[in-house]
């Protein structure tokens, strides 16, 4: 499991764990102080990237909010697949 | 004539009664059945409440919390962790529809106006205090509110917590502050960036006191006045309801 923290300037923080097999992401776990209406979308933003490749964190996570009704506070969809891609790399 | 609203004053109940109780109210609301609700209230046994988002074990000292009696709970809400001290600390929640002409659609705007009825009963009993974006209230540059709002059923669910006189040493043994948070903040000791009404006033703030503020802040911000009601009787069914759902261990360690 890797893992990465991500504090938005001026905004909330991000935690992320996924797991990576065969460069496709197995695992994946958003936590944090952040707001997300409605909030049980965030298991819906999880198992849109499980199974996926992690090299198109990106585009799932655009494709994920792209048409929802989801409202953000204190984070944006970026710094979603911002912190994803950290933890990538640590 | 002034509108007026239900308040639920002064209830004492336990973590996952108080909850449920927040979610009952925000459910019956789209219903029509009740009026838009404000609600003062204290946790007993005191309890650490965490984000809907965050992870239990990641925020909470649960060794920590066993020791000292602290329940354990999750919100429905977002935001961070805090600690509901029983002989320290008022919660309140605001229940009213979304598309009532007093709440900003904007999200940030419907937490400063909300927000502003607390900083004016903290500036009521003498804490010169303001909003600070996104979501806290500081008196000086010390958060002495932590507030939390979602928005379903056409409903906007806001609760927080104000420190009257929460003992801020306990706070962060129970709590865990996360390395990122306090480095970005470029402060060393956690514990200076927390207040509370009786360290900022250098005086005791009886609960009364500080409710009755409260009171006059919500009246004030909203042009209303509340009015001491019960909740009813289908409101109390779904708390009951809930109430399983709040104390599971599913729902507090799901994430």
């Amino acid at each position: 499991m890797k893992r990465a923290e991500y504090k938005v300037p001026g905004g909330k923080l991000l935690v992320a764990e996924t797991e990576v097999k065969d460069g496709v992401l197995t695992t994946v776990k958003v936590t944090g102080d952040f707001f997300m209406h409605p909030e049980e979308a965030i298991n819906d933003l999880e198992e849109a990237l499980n199974g996926r490749d992690a090299s198109q964190i990106d585009e799932i996570v655009e494709g994920f909010f792209g048409g929802k009704e989801i409202a953000l506070f204190g984070v944006s969809e970026k710094d979603f697949a911002h912190v994803l891609k950290l933890t990538l790399d640590s | 004539m002034t509108e007026t609203w239900r308040l639920i004053d002064m209830r004492i109940e336990d973590a996952p009664t108080q909850m449920s109780i927040d979610e009952a109210i925000a459910l019956a609301r789209p219903k029509g059945e009740t009026p838009n609700t404000v609600r003062l209230y204290r946790w007993n046994p005191s309890a650490v409440s965490v984000g809907y988002f965050q992870s239990v074990e990641k925020e909470v000292n649960l060794e920590a919390c066993e020791e000292k009696g602290v329940d354990v709970i999750r919100r429905i809400t977002g935001g961070g962790a805090v600690y509901h001290d029983y002989n320290g600390e008022i919660t309140y929640s605001l229940v009213a529809p979304e598309n009532d002409p007093r709440i900003p659609q904007d999200i940030l705007a419907s937490y400063e106006l909300i927000c502003g009825a607390i900083v004016r009963g903290l500036k009521e009993l003498g804490v010169d205090c303001e909003f600070k974006p996104v979501n806290d209230i500081v008196a000086g540059d010390k958060k002495i509110s932590g507030n939390a709002q979602t928005r379903r059923h056409g409903v906007v669910l806001q609760h927080g917590t104000v420190l009257v006189d929460s003992d801020l040493r306990t706070m962060f043994q129970v709590l865990r502050v996360s390395d990122a948070k306090i480095s970005d903040k470029l402060i060393q000791a956690v514990e200076e960036r927390v207040t509370n009404v009786r360290r900022y006033l250098g005086r005791e703030v009886p609960f009364e006191e500080a409710r009755d503020a409260l009171v006059k802040g919500f009246e004030e911000t909203f042009d209303v006045v509340l009015e001491p009601g019960e909740l009813t009787e289908r409101e109390e069914e779904l708390v009951r309801e809930l109430h399983g759902k709040y104390s599971s261990r599913e729902w507090v360690f799901q994430r």
